[in-house]
């Protein structure tokens, strides 16, 4: 179990050699103000063998979760997803995973029981949706991707207490409690490392007052132990980022060394100022638009090489309450996309039905990648540039209120700008790749997060609609099922008799008038 | 001779302008604003046109539920050329003059009338700003509006080959034409289909309908099965050719549609219409009860003690509407006045069926010219008057109930827009009693006598 732990200071953060002390086992911080993150490694022989029976199954597995609380992410650390649970799969065969002994679909059994027994998931195949693969030269894309809203990573902390502590192993159980106060945790596996790779990300110390702790060396002293106390410099190069710190192994190294190296890096840090936020104006209705406020700051064009050029991007990830109309998106009609300030919609998967109500959709939604439209000068804008995406209600089943709640992650929205050529962003020691948005552009491509700002006080990048829905009475009332039902019954019923009743009368009436004709040629002929 | 040209192509300028001035108004409006002229349904079938250019399925594109003929017609909307785009609703004007044209010569021949005042009547249909507002738009409703005015006049002219291949054709297109098969057998008997033979007598009719055979039943030569000799009287060669041609021509272009686009032809044109499962909130009565047995069917409520209908009556909604449209009402009214009958049948599927949007109106629209003559709403104003405003008022509560819905998110499903779509119904219902009862002469507006 190898285990690596990076605290990034701001240079604005105080940093005194005597809060830190590393002995030959163990190294102590002490208040340190800095963001954390700690990766654990383990190979196939550590985990428990419930869970590699169905790694064993999974070409890549990746899972993603962050929290719905606002929260800054720094850099190296500087990439964002949408709130909820994500998960990134690639069967070993294009076949079907083979079920567990009760015959249960192995995937989507593991992922309740380590996330949550709600999750919406039956199988990959039914469940999950297929992101348009870009390109099967990179297939950096997993074919299934999934989503849900799941705010505490408590049942995940439950599982590895029981799973990976021993019964009597008190510090093993406190640091996997210290995830419920991580703001994103990934998980990583694929076929070819063999090994699992599970990392936490904390913006700050629970309780504000820095990291205070002890990492001792591994138990065995086998595994490396890795601590790193870096902060962001000014990098030469504009596709790369440059640390520098102190880093050390602890129960190898005597002393922290100091550190100083760069490499290219993905994903790049906008000045704080360059936020956004999201709102559903009111009334929503059945159509609700969701408008995406940008500041003025995070207008600008990210600071890169003069042949680089860059695009504003938003990526919704919406559960399948809401979704919006491809067709509508997908336009080039430059009047529709200007009123929107859209420029395009570069990729759409998932649930994009326009007409069935959510119950019978079976997927968990829809993902929208969509190029946003930015001021020629930005310091045109006044305030904020306002991108809106007109989205569409699904109808949801019937409620005693009348209504039901749709919660809706707040979208990622960046800049994406081209890398010089031969740009390697592997190399990076603390890269992010599968996160849905990142694998439907090029390998060289340069991440700028824009930073989510919410307006609400709860901090929670989260937005709930309204959605009216028929209202049905648990006790019947005037117009429970039965009325509704008995009521149309009586309706149509009158309705039609009355119509036939003047049918009837027709007929009657002709039936006499043929008569009389009749009766009246009989007259005519016996004269 | 003179004034008659003129007045024609007065109205016949009139409503040619309209359009011409309506689509040159869409396309200024398409091009300036952000809120577009065109429908969506447009958008739907020029899509489906670029897929068929690219060699690709009609059905690639999602929603589209017709068949692939339309997409075929629409192919010069995918051409370069500018203003080609608009080809499609040029088309669907020009049908729908075409359709008012027919309407006025089918007058002639239904009312006896002088070609001005079948004109006049037609001018419903020509100058309606609505018919010319749906099909400047984009909507393919005004085709089905001239295949099946064209089907009347093929009929009424004894033009019964013709009248096949338009009937085939028109259910191919639309389903619901189906129903017009059965009031055009049964008006096609003998003495419409010899045709000089004389105006001929009681004694010369071919089977009377069954609701009158069976009111005078005794009368009748008591002891011969009452079944057997009708059923053989009433098949008659031209009824055959007509069945025969319609089903022939359904039948070829399904099997040439499905040998091109195989299942998806069927499923996105035919299938669809049993299967659907959206339930967004429609003029229909049974909106709902549909939206609420669908989703507990799905047991999608979560409420433990909340009952779905026990019954399952929303599918046998196709009885009252079948019965009406396809059974009685062509045997009662259709020997009286075929294009009435048609009305009424019209008017029916549409009342009693289980999806109802505003464009299934333009439906039965088209035959207000052949009925409004001896209609007692002109000749009694005050009820005219009552069934306008009735109508109108019926769907403005309902449009209101569902703006409150779609746009201000209220929760108007219960009582709003279940109310309001029962009211509706209602209004219809009784109008559809009012046409019935003009059609059987019941309030004595005996045809011929306007003339």
């Amino acid at each position: 179990m190898r285990q690596r732990i990076t605290y990034i200071q701001k240079p604005s953060a105080p940093f005194h050699p005597s809060q830190t002390t590393l002995t030959h086992d163990a190294l102590s911080v002490e208040s340190l103000d800095a963001a954390r993150e700690e990766r654990v490694t383990f190979s196939f022989d550590e985990l428990p063998s419930e869970l590699w029976q169905v790694l064993r199954q999974c070409h890549q597995l990746h899972i993603r979760w962050a929290s719905e609380k606002v929260y800054e992410a720094v850099s190296p650390f500087s990439s964002r997803i949408s709130p909820g649970l994500h998960v990134f799969y690639s069967p070993v065969d294009a076949g079907k995973a083979k079920g567990d002994n009760e015959g249960r679909e192995p995937v989507c059994t593991l992922l309740k029981k380590v996330f949550d027994d709600g999750l919406r998931c039956e199988s990959p195949e039914e469940s999950f949706i297929t992101p348009p693969i870009l390109s099967t030269r990179f297939a950096s894309t997993a074919g299934y991707q999934f989503h849900q809203l799941l705010p505490s990573p408590e049942n995940l902390v439950t599982y590895i207490q029981h799973k990976f502590c021993p019964m009597d192993d008190d510090k093993c159980r406190q640091r996997a409690a210290s995830i419920l106060s991580a703001d994103a945790v990934d998980i990583n596996y694929d076929s070819i490392s063999h090994a699992l790779t599970m990392s936490g990300y904390w913006s700050e110390a629970p309780g504000g007052q820095g990291w205070t702790e002890i990492i001792g060396k591994h138990e065995g002293g086998t595994d490396k132990v890795e601590v790193g106390l870096l902060g962001a410099e000014q990098a030469s190069e504009p596709e790369e980022i440059k640390m520098g710190g102190l880093l050390a192994v602890v129960g190898q190294d005597e002393e922290l060394k100091p550190t100083l190296f760069s490499f290219p890096s993905r994903h790049h840090p906008l000045p704080e100022d360059a936020v956004y936020s999201v709102s559903f104006p009111t009334p929503t209705g059945m159509h609700p638009t969701m408008t995406i406020s940008i500041s003025r700051e995070a207008l600008n064009e990210p600071p890169g090489r003069p042949d680089a050029t860059c695009a504003l991007h938003a990526y919704l990830t919406l559960p399948s309450t809401l979704f919006g109309d491809k067709y509508q998106l997908s336009t080039t009609d430059p009047l529709f996309l200007k009123s929107h300030n859209l420029a395009a919609l570069r990729a759409v998967a998932g649930e994009t039905d326009l007409e069935a109500p959510d119950w019978f959709v079976s997927r968990w939604g829809s993902n929208w990648l969509l190029e946003l439209a930015s001021p020629s000068e930005s310091n045109q804008v006044a305030e904020v540039w306002n991108v809106t995406v007109p989205l569409h209600l699904r109808y949801l089943p019937p409620s005693e209120s009348g209504y039901r709640t749709a919660s809706v992650p707040w979208p990622v929205v960046f800049w994406a700008c081209t890398a010089e050529d031969g740009t390697k962003m592997g190399m990076n020691p603390f890269d992010r790749v599968n996160l849905g948005w990142e694998g439907l552009f090029g390998p060289r491509t340069m991440f700028y997060q824009l930073h989510p700002s919410p307006t609400r006080e709860n901090g929670v990048l989260m937005e709930g609609l309204e959605v009216p829905v028929l209202t049905l009475k648990e006790n019947g009332g005037v117009f429970g099922g039965r009325a509704i039902e008995l009521g149309t019954v009586a309706v149509i019923s009158l309705g039609f008799l009355w119509v036939l009743w003047r049918l009837g009368l027709v007929a009657r009436s002709s039936g006499i008038r043929a008569q009389q004709k009749r009766d009246a040629d009989k007259r005519n002929k016996a004269e | 001779m003179a004034s008659i040209f003129k007045r024609a192509s007065t109205i016949y300028g009139a409503a040619i302008g309209l359009r011409v001035i309506l689509l040159f108004y869409g396309a200024w409006q398409d091009a300036h604003s952000a809120v577009k002229y065109t429908d969506i349904d447009y958008m739907v079938f020029t899509d489906a046109s670029r897929y068929v250019s690219q060699g690709q399925s009609p059905y690639a594109r999602d929603t589209y539920r017709y068949t692939p003929l339309l997409a075929w017609m629409l192919l010069p909307t995918t051409w370069a050329i500018p203003g080609f785009f608009s080809f499609g609703k040029a088309l669907f004007a020009l049908a729908d003059v075409v359709a008012g044209w027919l309407v006025a010569k089918s007058l002639v021949l239904t009312h006896g009338m002088s070609p001005e005042r079948a004109l006049k009547y037609a001018s419903f249909w020509l100058l309606n700003p609505m018919v010319a507002n749906i099909s400047t738009r984009g909507s393919s409703e005004g085709l089905l509006g001239v295949l099946v005015v064209a089907l009347l006049w093929a009929v009424l002219n004894r033009r019964v080959y013709l009248a096949g291949v338009l009937l085939g054709l028109g259910v191919h297109f639309k389903i619901y034409p189906f129903i017009y098969g059965v009031s055009m057998l049964w008006w096609l008997d003998d003495t419409r289909t010899k045709t000089g033979t004389g105006t001929g007598t009681s004694e010369s009719r071919e089977p009377e309908p069954k609701s009158r055979a069976t009111s005078n039943e005794d009368d009748r030569n008591g002891g011969t099965p009452v079944g057997v000799s009708q059923i053989i009287s009433f098949v008659t060669p031209c009824r055959i050719r007509l069945a025969l041609t319609s089903l022939l021509t359904f039948a070829a272009l399904n099997a040439a549609m499905y040998a091109r686009y195989g299942t998806p032809f069927l499923q996105h044109t035919y299938f669809h219409h049993l299967t659907r499962i959206d339930h967004r909130h429609n003029f229909s009565p049974y909106s709902t009860l549909l939206y609420l047995t669908a989703a507990s069917s799905a047991n999608a409520t979560g409420l433990t003690g909340l009952r779905g209908p026990s019954g399952s009556f929303e599918s046998l909604a196709f009885i009252p509407q079948l019965l009406l449209s396809v059974v009685v009402i062509p045997l009662v009214l259709g020997k009286k006045d075929l294009p009435v009958t048609m009305l009424a049948q019209t008017f029916a599927f549409v009342t009693f069926n289980k999806v109802c949007t505003s464009q299934y109106f333009l439906w039965y629209l088209i035959f207000l010219p052949f009925y409004l003559p001896t209609s007692s709403l002109l000749q009694n104003p005050r009820l005219g008057i009552t069934v306008a405003a009735l109508w109108v008022i019926g769907q403005a509560l309902w449009l209101q109930q569902g703006y409150l819905l779609e746009f201000l998110g209220v929760s108007s499903f219960v009582p709003g827009l279940f109310l309001a779509s029962l009211g509706f119904f209602a209004v219809n219902v009784w109008i559809l009693g009012v046409i019935v009862g003009d059609a059987g002469g019941l309030t004595g507006a005996e045809k011929g006598k306007v003339e």
